[in-house]
């Protein structure tokens, strides 16, 4: 850990000989400024996510830099980190350190900035002092018209059929004994802190990890799902969080990350991939999830956040999924185009596709949602109807506060829920 | 695993550009074709008897080798791979091949054997390279020197005489017109099939689909159900097929068993590939390329032997070449 932080800068002795006593001093003062206390031995890779985060600011601190740009520097931390954080950039700046905070998550600003300045489609739009600005007015500029919600009205309605069990799901130290129901039609929420399992749960139900046990059942029906490839076949489909890094060959077509999932529905006889058939199914899809392209042929990195989605979501439209995992859906996807994939899950559960979505994003999980499973440390906390609960409810399951108790979950969801309760 | 880690960390919301879609890749391979053509004419010019129509047969069948190699190699490096085995493969199976038929299996039969030889190796490759999670640059790597060795042993390091109509293959041409036109090798025909059959493989068929996807994004192809281990195992047979097609090729030509046949010879291999595709990070590579970058080996090596310079000096331009090829793809795509 100490040599991420001091690569390139390496301290000395003699000029040539590595001084790993030194690296290691300076580190831990480093981090000492941070309020963190690691040992910088470490190997990065033993650290998590949002640990790693801090000490990637760290190493910025260490150029004793006049200029500081951070770009989503809380995405992967917790509410106490992004605290921590928060302070770290109220005593630079207070330093003299000029700070780029890039962010999409608005709530932030209030803690941090002093002036924001809006982009969009790589244009400047406005530089205002925050005082001097409210949030819908950014968001505004963001998107480029004025939004009434920030979720969609429901629509879908859940139905009584259940299209989802999954039992007693373990796997060691990462999920204690889950179960849950999925029903047609309901958008399911996960909650819960970083490292609670949210994604551990959905990768153990489509078969991405191994499970130690546990059942699951598709339309009653037990599935065997050893591989991702079993679950696929069943009808369930895994949209990761990290899209680039799980969900798409960036390198290659649009076209062809469409058909990736499904390659023998565009094949015909003796597996000869019929480029009529997968330029139709291209065609098809963009029209439908309206996916800005300028042509089927595009390589998918080339596309905004919002139409990688999309082309993920296609993807799995395009085998016929009947349960989507979403994980993260919106993460790191503008405004406008989160709006667009949020119409789209509502669009899906009123076809009565089940849909489970992942989210750190308590106003999207409660906007967004029917009911909600809220873990904590890889054991489900709580089952919550979107309805009649609040972000601080969701909060003290998640952050194990509320006990054991089952008071909030509840049986069979009966009606549309949730107009969002919005911050 | 300590710069992944970082990447992790920082590289989120990362903007990517890259150049779009066919059309970037068309202008590369205009390019490349480009420089086969200028290459041609320029020796054309300089060297004396270069444009004959024995010395242009002569390069396509001293072609053929490397550009079968390479277009298995093509296959290893898309799914972001290597293999090493190429030259060793080559050897055993050719040797393989010539010692059956020198113990009485038919000709055709003998050559089967080698071929499947060559299968086995693959098979092994594969295997050793998913079940067992090795680096491909170590499992086949491994394989160069057991392949070797065995080819060795088999032979007891000689070289053993194959019956005559071994030579067949190797040395047979056909339209053969009276002396006016020597006629095509064997070698050189089989060279044009295979290159049309593999590129409609990787281009047309679901498991050439499947070798961009895992070349691509390993991770992304798993959780899109693509199996991924089965698909590194059919390129790694691919390539071990090809390198016992060469194995025979080479074994008929000689009609001999050869056990210290092709050492070397999966870097020239390589070489082809890298100056067609540009890149060993996967995802990346045609057959088409692969064939152009055999092409510029073959007619730097004929061209400048006809020119009268020595075995060195082709070196030392074929790796300037190599080198020149994958700097000139990065200077562009830094624009």
């Amino acid at each position: 850990m100490a040599q991420n932080i001091f690569i390139g800068k390496e301290p000395m002795k003699w000029g040539f000989i590595l001084d790993e006593g030194k690296m290691n001093r300076d580190a831990k003062e480093l981090l000492a400024k941070l309020h963190i206390s690691i040992d910088p031995t470490l190997i990065m890779k033993s650290l998590p996510l949002s640990k790693q985060q801090m000490v990637e600011v760290a190493k910025a601190l260490s150029y004793d830099s006049e200029i500081l740009i951070m770009d989503e520097p809380t995405s992967a931390l917790s509410e106490a980190e992004i605290d921590e954080l928060f302070k770290v950039i109220h005593n630079l700046r207070d330093q003299g350190v000029g700070i780029i905070y890039i962010s999409h998550r608005l709530e932030e600003l209030k803690h941090i900035v002093d002036r924001v300045t809006v982009f969009r489609d790589g244009q400047h739009i406005s530089t205002d002092p925050y005082a001097s600005i409210t949030l819908d007015e950014v968001v505004n500029r963001m998107v480029g018209r004025s939004l009434e919600h920030t979720f969609p009205a429901r629509s879908s309605i859940p139905l009584d059929t259940k299209i989802l069990e999954v039992k007693h799901v373990r796997r060691a130290g990462v999920l204690k004994d889950i179960s849950f129901d999925l029903y047609k039609g309901e958008i399911l929420g996960i909650a819960g802190l970083m490292g609670a399992g949210r994604t551990e749960l959905a990768r153990a139900v489509f078969g991405a990890d191994t499970r130690d046990g546990g059942e699951i059942l598709l339309s009653r029906k037990k599935l065997q799902i050893s591989s991702p490839t079993d679950a696929i076949r069943a009808g369930i489909a895994y949209l990761p969080e990290d899209r680039k890094r799980d969900g798409l060959a960036v390198k290659m077509l649009l076209s062809e990350n469409v058909s990736m999932a499904n390659v023998d529905e565009v094949c015909g006889p003796v597996g000869i991939i019929s480029s009529a058939k997968e330029r139709r199914a291209s065609e098809r899809f963009i029209r439908d999830l309206a996916i800005k392209t300028p042509s089927i042929y595009q390589v998918v990195n080339n596309l905004s956040g919002g139409n990688q989605q999309k082309v993920v979501v296609a993807k799995w439209l395009f085998r016929n999924s009947k349960v989507l995992l979403f994980d993260e859906p919106t993460r790191g996807i503008d405004v406008g185009a989160k709006i667009a994939i949020h119409e789209l899950i509502d669009v899906l559960a009123r076809e009565g596709v089940g849909i489970i979505m992942i989210s750190s994003e308590l106003p999207e999980i409660l906007g967004m949602t029917d009911r909600i499973l809220v873990l904590h440390e890889g054991r489900l906390e709580a089952t919550l109807v979107t309805r009649h609960t609040t972000q601080e409810e969701i909060l003290n399951y998640a952050a194990g506060l509320a006990g054991k108790t089952e008071a909030g979950s509840v049986g069979l969801p009966k009606t549309t829920a949730a107009q969002g309760t919005h911050t | 695993m300590i710069d992944t880690t970082t990447k992790r960390a920082d590289g989120h919301g990362l903007e990517v550009t890259a150049r779009s879609g066919r059309s970037g890749k068309a202008l590369d391979k205009m390019i490349t074709f480009g420089a086969v053509i200028v290459l041609f004419a320029v020796f054309s010019i300089t060297a004396k008897n270069f444009f004959t129509m024995r010395s242009i047969l002569t390069l396509a069948l001293q072609t053929s080798t490397t550009t079968l190699m390479g277009i298995g190699v093509t296959f290893a490096i898309i799914t972001g791979g290597i293999d090493l085995s190429i030259g060793s493969v080559i050897a055993l199976s050719g040797t393989v091949a010539v010692m059956s038929a020198i113990a009485g299996v038919p000709i055709w039969i003998s050559m089967l054997i080698g071929l499947l030889v060559g299968v086995a190796c693959g098979l092994a490759n594969g295997l050793l390279i998913t079940r067992l999670k090795l680096p491909p640059f170590i499992a086949t790597l491994g394989m160069m020197m057991v392949a070797r060795g065995i080819a060795l042993t088999i032979t007891n390091a000689n070289a053993w005489p194959a019956p005559e109509s071994f030579g067949a293959l190797g040395n047979n041409t056909i339209f053969r017109i009276g002396s006016q036109f020597p006629g095509i090798s064997y070698p050189v025909l089989i060279m044009i099939a295979v290159a049309f059959i593999f590129h409609f493989i990787l281009k047309r068929t679901r498991i050439g689909r499947y070798t961009y996807a895992v070349g691509s994004n390993e991770e992304a192809a798993r959780l899109s159900g693509i199996k991924v281990h089965r698909v590194k195992i059919v390129n790694y047979v691919f390539c071990a097929l090809l390198a016992g097609l060469v194995g025979i090729i080479l074994a008929s030509r000689m009609v001999t068993s050869q056990p210290n046949s092709a050492i070397g010879y999966e870097l020239n291999a390589i070489a082809a590939a890298v100056i067609g595709g540009k890149s060993l990070m996967g995802g990346v590579g045609t057959v088409g390329g692969t064939v152009i970058g055999s092409f510029i080996i073959g007619i730097l090596t004929v061209g400048l032997t006809m020119q009268g310079a020595n075995y060195f000096m082709q070196q030392i331009v074929i790796g300037l070449v190599v080198i020149g090829a994958v700097a000139f793809d990065q200077l562009r795509s830094r624009k």
